[in-house]
């Protein structure tokens, strides 16, 4: 099949197919998780024709990610929760009947996968962890499907030029910065040529660049006919292209139409979905266009003129020098591959930047700009290669991350890499009894969970909670321990419209008590709206 | 030269064979010395030689305790307790024991952390090595870098939250009893995922499959290859001959 490939590296579908007939349909009675009394779907008819793009808008929570996995083949009935009712994939159609008629038919997962491409909506769950370079992951698939080199090499070309990967085939995929491993996540679905593409929220972490480029692979995949599916709680413009908007919201569908006819009329849309370009939503047209967010409160440059909250100074860093590898190994293998000498590039060259108490600095940039491996310098993660970082006036250097800690908050980029006990209570908890005597440290993590929405949660499993939710409780443990400098890396991701409305809270209330704010994000809107100061960090360098 | 893997695999192999077929100490001495010349020069001693510890020192000591206090033929005795003696030939027995699963062990174990692993798993399933094989030892061999990034990053995570850990080697192993619960749980939860997307990917598809990667190889490599199975075959069947010859 994969032998199809034509000049543009999108695949043409071996076998003629019917554009009434849809590539896949489902028929939800009802979706249960197992050991869970309630039905996170229910009443959901899809089908999905050749040659559509189809998005389905939800709010956090509303059964997103769980519908897509299941369309997807990667949550199998049986094993992974009960469902009554059928999925029917290219004109073969299973049907589950739960508890009643066991075992019930299975989903075989690779003959699933393909007709079916998938990007989950934390890309990393796609990588093989035994491939050592970009173009190896890209190409897993196609090595299992037995594609012969030739056509493999240019597959693997093909697709990376696709989704903007070119330069980095070479790299190690667990070195990728969050937009990069997002693309690679998108190359693996569509590199074998699927019939039907679903996506769950692939344009968050995008830069304004990876966007484009996949609202055109989009288009063409639509054009040869691909179905496509896009499962997101923020109206990103591309979207407005879609032949079908569904909604969903606690578990069932409940409006379908053309975006025209959903933006009409309002109410249509549950108040959870956001659109980045701006917060008026549509019916609200006459609320002013952008209210500003930043606190009112002027910086306090005057009140402490000697020492801003955060300091900078020509600050440089390569991976590479504090890299674990052992250096006589590198050097071996340089001499074997690589031209003699040539050392890792820096990611950054001499970036310096002042912070004072109260004020909020965005940064925006390319992916891979190194946004990440800047903000993991201010609390000590990361240590630079030279230059200085100043916390109030203090230098870090020498202090171990867990020090500079009580004063740094950061919120990592994947929440998944923050959290890490075995309730939410106690994930926010953690570390706060060295700063807060026991009670007060109880206290405060409660409240923590309250100001970000989550307690009824208290004692859930962090990674069962929603990524939304998972988001705002990463927040909640960075604002448990009140920090002066707060670092977020890219905090609008993965949140819907309620827990946007929170984070801009807590961010805009941290800095009105004079936290000085570090964030990250590709949304300019968001990023105008809410800072005092919006800087851009590309080539090394930040630019004003 | 970048060797192919399945030449140093078949390397370590019949090196590994040969020495413990021979049973003479001087070369089991000689081979576990070269292992570790090789090691220090690879770049690759202070990964293997904590692991080569964790093997060897257990073995050793039971084997000292076997026979250098139970051996029945000693009769030279330094030292008796009751029933237990410790004897010359005991503990010469031991020794040469000893040497001869140092060697042996050290072999393997510079080929499994020297080994490129796509490298190896490409070698591998290019000559018909079921997928799912390749991949599980790929998964083997790469268990132990994947689990110390993740408790690396379990490590950074609390950090941030205020868990102090002072630079060094003892203060790290003490800070370790916090890592490993969250370690042991995140391995299982991603275990559930990892495996629905490697099932999507096909990778058990039980039909033939083709490598992207290219792993060189020559005609003197495999003639090598070739040459080292008879050699530790040969080894073996001399060894067995002997064997009953003796008695
Ligand atoms: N552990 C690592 N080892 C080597 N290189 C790395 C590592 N982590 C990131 N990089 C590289 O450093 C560069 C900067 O990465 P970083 O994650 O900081 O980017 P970013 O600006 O946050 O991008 P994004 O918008 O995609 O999140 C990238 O080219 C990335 O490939
Ligand atoms: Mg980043």
């Amino acid at each position: 099949m994969a032998e199809a490939h034509n000049s543009e590296g999108i695949q043409d579908h071996g076998d003629a197919q019917d554009p009434a007939q849809p590539i896949l349909s489902a028929g939800i009675r009802t979706f249960t998780f197992p050991d869970d009394g309630v039905p996170v779907l229910r009443g959901i008819d899809l089908a999905f024709l050749p040659g559509t793009l189809t998005v389905v808008l939800g709010p956090s929570g509303s059964g997103k990610s769980t519908l897509g996995r299941l369309l997807a083949g990667w949550l199998p009935p049986g094993g992974g929760g009960t469902l009554h009712g059928f999925l029917e994939l290219a004109g073969t159609r299973l049907h589950f009947g739960g508890a009643d008629h066991p075992p019930g038919p299975r989903i075989n997962p690779s003959a699933w996968g393909r007709q079916v491409g998938f990007v989950p909506q934390d890309p990393a769950s796609v990588l093989s962890t035994v491939k050592a370079t970009v173009a190896e992951e890209l190409a897993f698939g196609l090595e299992n499907a037995a594609v012969g080199r030739a056509a493999m090499t240019a597959a693997v070309e093909q697709t990376a030029a696709l989704v903007g990967l070119t330069e980095l085939l070479e790299h190690n995929p667990v070195q990728l910065s969050g937009g990069q491993l997002r693309r690679l996540a998108i190359g693996c679905a569509v590199i074998a040529g699927p019939r039907i593409l679903i996506m769950d929220e692939p344009f968050a972490s995008l830069d304004s660049a990876g966007s484009a480029r996949l609202a055109g692979l989009v288009r063409k995949l639509v054009k040869r006919g691909t179905a496509v599916v896009i499962f997101s709680q923020v109206v990103d413009a591309p979207l407005l292209e879609a032949g079908t908007w569904l909604v969903l919201a606690e578990g069932s569908i409940r409006a379908g139409g053309t975006p025209a006819e959903l933006l009409a009329r309002p109410g249509m849309l549950p108040a959870g979905i956001r659109y980045p370009s701006g917060p008026s939503g549509p019916g609200q047209d006459e609320a002013p266009p952008t209210a500003p967010l930043k606190p009112h409160v002027q910086p306090r440059r005057q009140a402490t003129p000697a020492a801003p909250a955060l300091e900078l100074r020509e600050l440089s860093f390569s991976y590479g020098a504090g890299d674990r590898t052992p250096r006589r190994r590198i050097r071996r293998r340089g001499a074997a591959h690589e031209p003699q000498g040539t050392p890792p590039p820096e990611v950054l060259k001499g970036i310096s930047l002042a912070v004072h108490a109260g004020e909020i600095v965005a940064v925006t940039g390319p992916n891979g700009a190194g946004k990440s491996t800047l903000l993991r310098h201010l609390n000590g993660l990361l240590r630079p290669t030279s230059g200085q970082i100043l916390v109030g006036g203090v230098e870090i250097a020498g202090t171990p991350a867990g020090v500079v800690a009580q004063r740094v908050g950061l919120l990592f980029q994947q929440p998944r890499d923050q959290l890490f006990e075995r309730t939410a209570l106690r994930e926010v908890h953690f570390g706060l009894d060295q700063l807060y005597s026991s009670t007060e440290a109880g206290e405060r993590a409660s409240t923590a969970l309250e100001t970000v929405g989550l307690a009824g949660s208290a004692h859930g499993h962090p990674v069962e909670l929603p990524a939304s939710s998972q988001r705002l409780l990463a927040l909640a443990t960075v604002l448990a321990r009140n920090p002066s400098v707060l670092a977020l890396d890219e905090p609008t991701v993965a949140l819907d419209g309620n827990g946007l409305a929170r984070l801009d809270a807590a961010v805009g209330a941290a800095a009105e008590e004079g936290a000085a704010v570090v964030l990250v994000t590709h949304d300019l809107t968001y990023a105008r709206r809410m800072a005092h100061r919006v800087v851009t960090l590309e080539g090394g360098q930040l630019l004003p | 030269m970048r060797l192919n893997p399945l030449t140093s695999l078949a390397l370590a192999g019949a090196t590994a064979v040969i020495t413990t077929a021979a049973a003479s100490w001087p070369l089991s001495l000689a081979v576990a010395a070269a292992a570790l010349a090789l090691a220090v020069r690879g770049g690759i001693a202070r990964r293997l030689l904590p692991a080569a510890a964790a093997v060897l020192v257990p073995l050793c000591l039971s084997l000292l305790i076997m026979h250098g206090l139970f051996f029945p033929e000693g009769w030279t005795v330094l030292v008796q307790w009751g029933p237990a003696r410790i004897t010359v030939e005991g503990l010469a027995f031991a020794l040469e024991r000893a040497a001869q699963i140092a060697a042996a062990v050290l072999a393997l174990l510079v080929f499994s952390f020297s080994v490129h692993v796509p490298d190896l798993v490409a070698a591998l399933s290019a000559r018909g090595v079921q997928g799912r094989f390749a991949f599980v030892l790929a998964s083997t061999l790469t268990l132990l870098p994947a689990v110390t990034s993740r408790v690396h990053r379990i490590r950074q995570a609390q950090e941030s939250r205020g868990l102090v850990i002072r630079p060094g080697l003892l203060h790290r192993a003490t800070a370790f009893r916090l890592q490993a619960v969250p370690l042991v749980l995140s391995l299982i939860e991603e275990a559930g995922t990892r495996a629905a997307a490697l099932e999507a990917r096909g990778f058990s598809n039980t039909g033939p499959r083709t490598s992207y990667r290219a792993v060189p190889d020559s005609r003197l490599q495999r003639t090598l290859r070739a040459v080292l199975v008879l050699a530790a075959t040969a080894a073996v069947a001399a060894r067995l001959w002997l064997g009953r010859a003796g008695t």
